[in-house]
């Protein structure tokens, strides 16, 4: 989405610091992310600290966003496609801010899980993780490169996700039905699981506001993308 | 519902005896009951494609409709046996300065209906009372008829303007700008009007206001070096436009 051109230049700087701020806050949530599977996997507390205190700018962020958006809208008024690309940064903007307290959850159960011997089921995660975070970086790819091809593709990858989440849910309900010490443990990875899926179905949501900023179609919710 | 109570059919027109055209082949059919929004930039014919439809530009010399047809009611205005005064009783216009007369503010409604000849004092009352009341200025005159229109604030004035179109109970109503010299407020009561006469007129506005146009009218034409770029359902025009163009004007990249 071009947010320049106009003849306002102020209109233009504006646009443009909406969606820069917007590609910020998705490179900020995305590390997070990236960071708290980081001290999970590699035993290490200091980053799943690092993400709680990050967030922070995460949502500090978010709130900069909204009120640049809001004063975008009443100083410019703007239409059609400056208008759909103000509303479709809300909303990708609120969408990221849950990755990254998702982010912050998986970060705290990690540190829990820590605390206890490892295990080797840990890496039942993989699949999951690793599939959310394309669908993570393709919808923040489609938003910086207004590519509604990327983001159908976002859409397309949401099935197999599921798949790996069931999968890897099965495994450790499977563990926690068995006799163990590491219960609460396995019951932690099940949360975990969950919170990457959600990362997923967030990617997914901002795909369909880049499909909306883009076309100016609704898809979401079974809605079809027409030419 | 008419859907096509106005039609215009490959409307050429010229200021200089069709030396050159200010517009160009303009096709499109204007609804009933509904407001429909003649935007574009300055010099783009809006305002000349406006004053077509009640043959104002009849009162200039060298202007010249050039080809094509305009048809109100299936009623081709250019006939020989319309006459476009009749016409201007069915088409009324509100200018972008209001302009009352220097009279009262009852002889101003009640003027269009004395000219038509209409002398009964009862039926002057009850038009001047219907018209104020329709444009939303009875109470606020109710108890100075009167006095002087010039009296009244400068929306006051517009609205004032806009009983007196109505009083003679016109099928369609040209606005050329009609809230551009009118605050904020003024201009809310003028677009609340608007919304409301729509039921009862058919109601065609030029305005520079984009945000007029986007809250105020049901359909808008996106008009461009006499041309017609694009004309669609306001919600399309300025959500989703087809044109780049239209969306170049609309977002303000155009020029």
């Amino acid at each position: 989405m071009d947010t320049q051109g106009h003849i306002s230049t102020e209109f233009n700087e504006a646009l443009t610091a909406v969606k820069d701020n917007t590609v910020a806050i998705g490179i900020l949530a995305q590390k997070n992310v990236e960071n708290a599977f980081a001290g999970l996997m590699q035993r290490d507390v200091s980053l799943c600290n690092q993400v709680i205190a990050d967030d922070e700018e995460v949502d500090q962020l978010e709130m900069q966003i909204d009120n640049d958006s809001l004063q975008v809208m009443a100083k410019y008024r703007p239409f059609a496609s400056d208008l759909r690309l103000v509303i479709a940064s809300m909303k990708i903007t609120h969408n990221l801010e849950r990755v990254s307290d998702h982010a912050v959850s998986i970060a705290k159960r990690a540190r829990k899980i820590l605390k206890g011997e490892e295990i080797d089921e840990i890496s039942f995660l993989e699949p999951s993780y690793k599939h959310a975070m394309i669908m993570l970086n393709t919808a923040l790819s489609s938003y910086v490169e207004s590519s509604t091809e990327k983001a159908l593709t976002v859409l397309t990858m949401d099935e197999k996700l599921n798949e790996y989440h069931k999968k890897a849910t099965k495994a450790y309900t499977k563990k926690l039905e068995d006799p163990c010490d590491n219960h609460k443990t396995y019951l932690n990875l099940v949360f975990i699981n969950r919170w990457i899926e959600r990362v997923g179905d967030l990617s997914t949501n901002i795909a369909e506001d880049v499909i909306f900023m883009e076309s100016a179609q609704d898809v979401r919710h079974g809605g079809e993308l027409e030419d | 519902m008419n859907s096509k109570l106005i039609q215009l059919e490959d409307l050429g027109f010229s200021y200089d005896l069709g030396k050159t055209e200010t517009i160009k082949g303009v096709t499109l059919d204007i609804p009933a009951n509904q407001v429909t929004a003649f935007i574009g930039p300055s010099g783009c014919g809006k305002s000349t494609l406006l004053r077509c439809l009640n043959r104002m530009n009849d009162l200039i010399d060298t202007a010249k409709i050039t080809r094509g047809t305009i048809k109100i009611l299936g009623q081709d205005i250019h006939a020989s046996d319309v006459d476009s005064i009749e016409l201007r009783k069915h088409v009324g216009m509100v200018f972008q300065k209001y302009n009352p007369f220097p009279k009262s503010i009852y002889d101003n409604v009640a003027y269009g209906l004395r000219i038509q000849g209409e002398k009964n004092k009862s039926t002057l009352d009850e038009a001047v009372e219907r018209s104020l009341r329709g444009s939303a200025l009875w109470d606020e005159v109710k108890d100075r008829l009167k006095t002087s229109a010039l009296g009244l604030s400068g929306g006051q004035q517009q609205r004032l303007c806009i009983a007196r179109t109505i009083a003679v109970q016109p099928k369609v109503i040209l606005m050329d700008e009609p809230c551009s010299a009118l605050d904020p407020i003024a201009t809310a009561k003028v677009e609340e009007l608007i919304t409301e006469l729509r039921k009862e007129y058919t109601i065609v506005i030029v305005t520079h206001s984009m945000q007029q146009a986007s809250r105020i009218s049901d359909r808008t034409a996106f008009f461009y070096l006499g041309e017609v770029v694009e004309y669609n359902t306001t919600e399309t025009i300025f959500q989703n436009p087809s044109q780049q163009q239209t969306e170049d004007y609309i977002s303000g990249r155009f020029g």
